[in-house]
């Protein structure tokens, strides 16, 4: 009752979605609210995360302060990029390439309908305020990097809704960056939907570096269709209370699912992976690499699912997650999980945590190389295979300046 | 250059070097042999700083300086160098990289400027050369991969790479074939000075024949129970080392 309660009153922050597409998902989404609470960690999707907090939390859900030097968060240069600054859709001024359409999602007429996977799922779905529609045209490459730029400020509270959809044999990279600015307790939901078309190419950088006192959610879910290939890279480089969950459908034979992760912790952060490869279909491959190093007390929770149904027969998949702890108060709760129910596949998954090597401490050091220094050529070694996925080089020099920064070090490309 | 005395070191509460007394001169060579077990590795550990071992007494004095005063990496910075007995293998960090970060810590040490791409290159190449490491190895992540000789030849070569005034070398022909003993023999020799001094630990004697000591020690039971010269080391090839521990143990 009370839980009922605490939901009913955080949803009534939020005014009511204005985005057309979605007034189809909108009766499942109120039945969802209706039969479910406010998570508690009594439920195995919270299990690792107390929400006690953003319950609590006085949010001005009226468009908080008006920001209007955002331009400086773009990561990529040469970037045709959309800024969504408190719920504000901001499109390029110039028209892009031919094949790409980028536009408010409040134009679109139909949305893919998503699953509630959670009460903010469910509330995304009601409440979303604006976002950004991105479609790429059947055969289009697109040559340029598209940015989707994520700004908080202030005490804002909100949820985005994001669409992209890469037609059949089209190509394109997409960057998603999240940032805050002088913030003070905000809480943003950002769910994005991709469709990746049959033999369409798509990378996606998903760069998180908002301030500490934020609770960022986001969710994607992707659809893949046949001989298609997907990348993710979850890059989350700083945040308070940070929870991911990415669900991809492997719906077309022949695909291939890249999914990969870094997390560098400190504080008090608390950052959770979900994420889910659904292996619908015969001969696909999917490669997840997860890796994360925690500082301080920071808590890191990563909690992958592998399915592969009955039809997916020959399917390749591989998981893993590895973490360096290099504070004795930093945590880990890392759960992989796989449903096997086709019997010719290949299936494996590890997951590792523990400190730095000691011995290679060591053997560094006495060839002349300070502690500080050995513990981050170890550390970049630790993280290199993960670096190495990153496809934009400019998200690669944003990743290193922002840790260099923020953990006072040097690590170099 | 080193002067060790009435050292006593330990690890998790044993005792295993029970006063052990050593000096080195400048342009020396130095080998120290000994039985498994005789606590030749701790030595070498205990002088490199490895932080498991406790000193519990004694001095070592290195070059003017109260060696157990520093931190490992200041160790190597004055000019001591560890070849390992087993080099550790290192994922994912270049030979070369490591190397190079090494090299500019220790010269910003010594208050120099770092050195310049190029001449870190010129200086690889002809490092790599004196201990014939194919120069793929040399970018290669460290150890990682490499053979049991290519590991030792590796040590060389940094060993090469850093110019130490001291270099311990522990059992480092252990596991090699004549052709590599030849090559790490040569190495040794080329790099030897009278600015430097070297202490190869073993307990074969075959690698005294390519690098020849000025004195050969006998370590038992944590200490240096015995101190000759190149000869000794072929009598403890005949012998074996039982004469001693009876000795001794007397
Ligand atoms: N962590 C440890 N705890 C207790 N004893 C140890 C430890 N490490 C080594 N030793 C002991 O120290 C002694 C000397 O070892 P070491 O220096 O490696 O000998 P050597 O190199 O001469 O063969 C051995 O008896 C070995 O068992
Ligand atoms: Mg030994």
């Amino acid at each position: 009752m009370e839980n009922s309660n605490k939901l009913s009153q955080f949803t009534s922050l939020f005014p009511s979605t204005e985005i057309d597409g979605l007034s189809a998902m909108a009766n499942s989404a109120r039945v969802f609210l209706s039969e479910n609470d406010f998570p508690t960690t009594r439920l195995e999707r919270f299990k690792y995360t107390r929400l006690t907090k953003l319950s609590n939390v006085q949010f001005d859900t009226s468009a908080a302060e008006f920001i209007s030097d955002f331009h400086k968060y773009q990561i990529c240069p040469d970037a045709i990029a959309i800024f969504v600054v408190n719920g504000h859709v901001f499109l390029p001024e110039t028209k892009g390439p031919t094949g790409l359409i980028i536009d408010d999602i409040s134009f679109a007429k139909s949305l893919p309908s998503s699953s509630m996977k959670d009460v903010f799922a469910a509330m995304n779905v009601l409440h979303a305020q604006s976002g950004v529609c991105v479609q790429v045209a059947k055969n289009s490459v697109i040559d340029s990097v598209i940015e989707i730029v994520h700004v908080c400020t202030g005490s804002y509270a909100g949820f985005t809704r994001n669409h992209i959809t890469i037609g059949e044999n089209a190509q394109a990279k997409v960057v998603m960056t999240y940032v805050s600015e002088q913030t003070n307790e905000c809480f943003s939901h950002v769910h994005t939907s991709i469709e990746v078309g049959k033999r369409a190419h798509f990378n996606l950088e998903k760069v998180q570096m908002e301030s500490s006192d934020l609770f960022s959610f986001s969710d994607e879910e992707v659809w893949q269709g046949a001989d298609s290939v997907f990348q993710i890279n979850t890059l989350t480089l700083d945040g308070n209370l940070v929870r991911n969950d990415l669900h991809i459908q492997v719906r077309g034979e022949h695909a291939e699912t890249h999914l990969n992760g870094m997390y560098m912790l400190n504080g008090q952060q608390h950052v959770a992976n979900y994420t889910t490869v659904d292996h619908q279909v015969a001969n696909c491959e999917s490669n997840e690499l997860y890796k994360g190093i925690m500082d301080d007390k920071s808590i890191a929770v990563f909690n992958g699912k592998v399915f592969v149904r009955q039809d997916a027969q020959k399917t390749n998949a591989f998981q893993s997650n590895a973490n360096v702890l290099i504070s004795d108060d930093a945590s880990v709760n890392s759960k992989p999980e796989l449903e096997i129910y086709a019997d010719d596949v290949k299936c494996s998954h590890g997951s590792t945590t523990g400190q730095l090597d000691d011995e290679a401490l060591f053997y560094l050091r006495a060839r002349g190389i300070s502690e500080r220094g050995a513990t981050q050529l170890l550390l970049t070694a630790f993280m290199s295979d993960v670096l190495d996925k990153i496809t934009v080089p400019s998200v690669k020099e944003k990743v290193f300046e922002v840790i260099n920064k923020r953990f006072n070090w040097e690590l170099t490309l | 250059m080193i002067k060790i005395e009435n050292l006593h070191a330990s690890i998790d509460g044993k005792e295993i070097l029970k006063g052990l007394n050593l000096e080195v001169k400048a342009g020396e060579i130095h080998a120290i042999m000994g039985p498994n077990g005789a606590g030749k590795s701790t030595l070498a550990s205990v002088l490199a700083g490895r932080e498991d071992y406790e000193v519990t007494a004694g001095s070592i004095d290195f070059d003017g300086t109260d060696l157990l005063e520093l931190s490992t990496e200041d160790r190597a910075r004055e000019g001591l160098f560890l070849a390992f007995q087993y080099p550790v293998e290192i994922p994912g960090v270049s030979n070369i990289n490591f190397l190079r970060t090494a090299l500019n810590e220790i010269r910003e040490y010594k208050g120099q400027a770092q050195i310049s791409a190029k001449e870190f290159m010129a200086m690889v190449r002809e490092k790599s050369a004196i201990v014939e490491l194919d120069s793929k190895l040399a970018s290669r992540a460290v150890n990682e991969g490499f053979s049991g000789g290519e590991k030792k030849r590796n040590e060389i070569f940094q060993m090469a790479m850093l110019e130490p005034k001291l270099a311990v070398l522990d059992e480092t022909d252990s596991g090699l074939d004549i052709d590599a003993l030849r090559i790490v023999a040569n190495g040794v020799n080329t790099l030897k000075s009278d600015q430097n001094a070297t202490i190869v630990i073993t307990h074969y004697q075959r690698l005294l024949d390519y690098i020849i000591p000025d004195f050969v020690h006998v370590l038992y039971d944590g200490r240096i129970v015995m101190t000759g010269t190149k000869e000794l080391a072929l009598e403890l090839e005949e012998k074996g080392y039982d004469w001693i521990k009876e000795s001794i143990d007397a």
